[in-house]
């Protein structure tokens, strides 16, 4: 069951996470509401990644829950968390080694399309791969027809039977993201999804947020490009240290003394 | 001279097929869960010991053969959930260790319902010895090689031209990845294991008629795979078949040429070899995950 993108709401409350010693996260707790950009800020080592490592469900945090629509993600495996609809992608994008492009594109529809019956037992996957089989036959091709429409609007149609391997890195950026977009996700986490693109890609991506924002998508933009991150997001909270030191409007956090002075000032030199 | 080579060929053909069903059991399990089972050789000797036991009793052989996989399958299950399944948070090792213990156990349950008598199984088909260009094979080497066809087959099928084998195979490059896409790990290793045992027991199943059925076959055809496996790249199933078909045939002439006891030992030299001069196997990559 996928949350419905418009009625969702993240709910983050009091989330710690602790390694040993080091206080990664503490005590942190803000709401993403869908159809808004919700940009997260603060120097390398505030917490971000980690944070949204506990969102995911790859971490589980010391303390403190996540929920998505009321529903309550802390506790459950990456696979249910990504089934009620939380999506990510990675500060170094992450391929699917040995798949084309469309194939990466159609094992991510695939998962979502079919949801509780995937995967089906592989003899009813294996049976109709020889003659007639028809119904199996179409669903493959709608399948592949989706995965090809979401390649179009990426621009990387032409791309879409090349390895994966072969890809330039702002190619696998623009995969990555498209690849998340493929499973209508009702939650996007992108993690530094500008870093080392070029402008045109970076418009490329930015137009995808954009779009998945219209869409009803709340998305959670960790991102250093502080320009870029302020002209898409809607709202921003600031992480420092692990805690959360400023939350509100762009223009109202980028002017807080706080902010400039624990990252903006770093981030603009 | 010539026609004793082709003749050792011939014979490792035979036996290298079966090598390369065990070695595709490993192989499946490897790049599903990164695990080596141990306890692969006993699928086979599970499904030679179940069909030769339930054949002796009067089932058809093709009845006797089916029922067979099925227990084989149940014991891969079994294996998975009672065993692997609990411990996955253990240690690569701790895990090899534990199919270890299920390969001994395994062997110990059979040794115990069925003693150390061997069995026997008929042949699928009777008929004189098949000649090839002057070697002669056993009709049943047809069948193994009919066995393995259907296996590579199938396994091809399924992750060239199935959506869920694209799956697997996005889990094989980055499992980690693939699960926050809502792609289900834990029910993909389940799967490799009945298919392991799957595999595993039709092997055995079509092996007994030539070799017989014994409580401890599963050892040596464990062993004979996962040479097999290492040899053509525990990442790589089509290594499993040509790692398997080198391996029984090296074997046959190395015992032919050489002596018999050289085609006991000549695989473990051939595994420390492989180890040392090439790791990733003839066919295997040298990064295995992204």
């Amino acid at each position: 069951m996928t949350v419905a993108a418009t009625a969702t709401c993240l709910e983050v409350r009091n989330v710690a996470m602790r390694f040993g010693g080091v206080v990664a996260v503490d005590d942190v707790s803000f709401d993403a509401r869908g159809g808004e950009v919700l940009g997260v800020m603060g120097p390398n080592g505030a917490g971000k990644t980690t944070l949204f490592n506990v969102i995911s469900g790859v971490q589980r945090p010391t303390s403190g829950t996540v929920a998505l629509g009321g529903m309550r993600l802390t506790g459950r495996a990456v696979e249910d968390v990504a089934a009620l609809g939380v999506t990510r992608t990675f500060q170094t994008p992450v391929m699917f080694w040995g798949l084309t492009v469309r194939e990466s594109i159609e094992v991510a529809l695939a998962a979502h399309l079919f949801g509780a019956t995937y995967p089906p037992a592989p003899w009813r996957e294996l049976l109709p791969c020889g003659v007639g089989a028809h119904r199996h036959r179409r669903g493959e091709l709608a399948l592949r027809e989706r995965a090809d429409a979401i390649l179009e609007r990426a621009g990387l149609a032409a791309l879409a039977a090349r390895p994966t391997e072969s890809l330039a890195f702002g190619e696998e950026r623009l995969l990555e993201m498209a690849r998340a977009l493929a499973v209508e996700p009702a939650v996007l986490l992108l993690d530094e999804p500008l870093s080392g693109l070029n402008p045109d890609e970076v418009e490329a991506v930015l137009a995808s947020i954009r779009a998945a924002r219209a869409g009803g998508v709340a998305v959670l933009l960790v991102e250093h490009a502080v320009g870029e991150l302020l002209s898409v997001a809607d709202r921003v909270v600031v992480l420092d240290h692990g805690r959360l030191i400023a939350e509100g409007a762009p223009v109202a956090v980028a002017a807080d003394p706080v902010v400039v002075d624990a990252y903006i000032g770093d981030a603009l030199d | 001279m010539i026609a004793s080579l082709w003749q050792y060929v011939l014979a490792g053909v035979a036996v290298g097929a079966i090598y390369a069903l065990v070695a595709a059991g490993f192989v499946l399990i490897y790049q599903v869960t990164g695990l080596i089972n141990f306890a692969q050789g006993e699928f086979a000797m599970i499904g030679a010991m179940t069909a030769a036991s339930l054949a002796s009793g009067g089932m058809p052989i093709l009845g006797a053969a089916a029922v067979a996989i099925v227990v084989a399958a149940v014991t891969g299950a079994l294996c998975y959930l009672l065993a692997i399944r609990p411990a996955r948070a253990a240690s690569g090792v701790t895990l090899i260790f534990i199919t270890l213990g299920l390969d001994v156990a395994l062997r110990g349950f059979c040794l115990f319902v069925w003693g150390t008598n061997p069995l026997s199984l008929d042949a699928f088909t009777g008929g004189a010895a098949i000649s090839i260009f002057g070697g002669v094979v056993p009709p049943q080497a047809l069948w193994v090689l009919l066995a393995d066809v259907l296996v590579f087959g199938a396994l091809y099928l399924f992750f060239r031209h199935t959506y869920v084998g694209t799956a697997v195979r996005a889990a094989v490059a980055n499992p980690s990845i693939a699960s926050t896409f809502g792609i289900p790990l834990r029910t993909f290793a389940f799967w490799s294991f009945v298919a392991a045992a799957v595999i595993g027991g039709l092997g055995g199943v079509v092996i007994a008629p030539i070799t017989g059925a014994t409580y401890d076959m599963g050892l040596t055809l464990g062993l004979a795979g996962f040479v097999a496996a290492v040899l053509g790249g525990l990442d790589s199933l089509p290594g499993a078949l040509v790692g398997g078909f080198v391996l029984g045939i090296v074997e046959k002439l190395a015992g032919g040429l050489l002596s018999t006891g050289w085609e006991q030992g000549i695989g473990f030299l051939i595994l420390v070899l492989v180890l040392v001069v090439r790791p990733q196997g003839l066919l295997g990559r040298a990064v295995r995950r992204a």
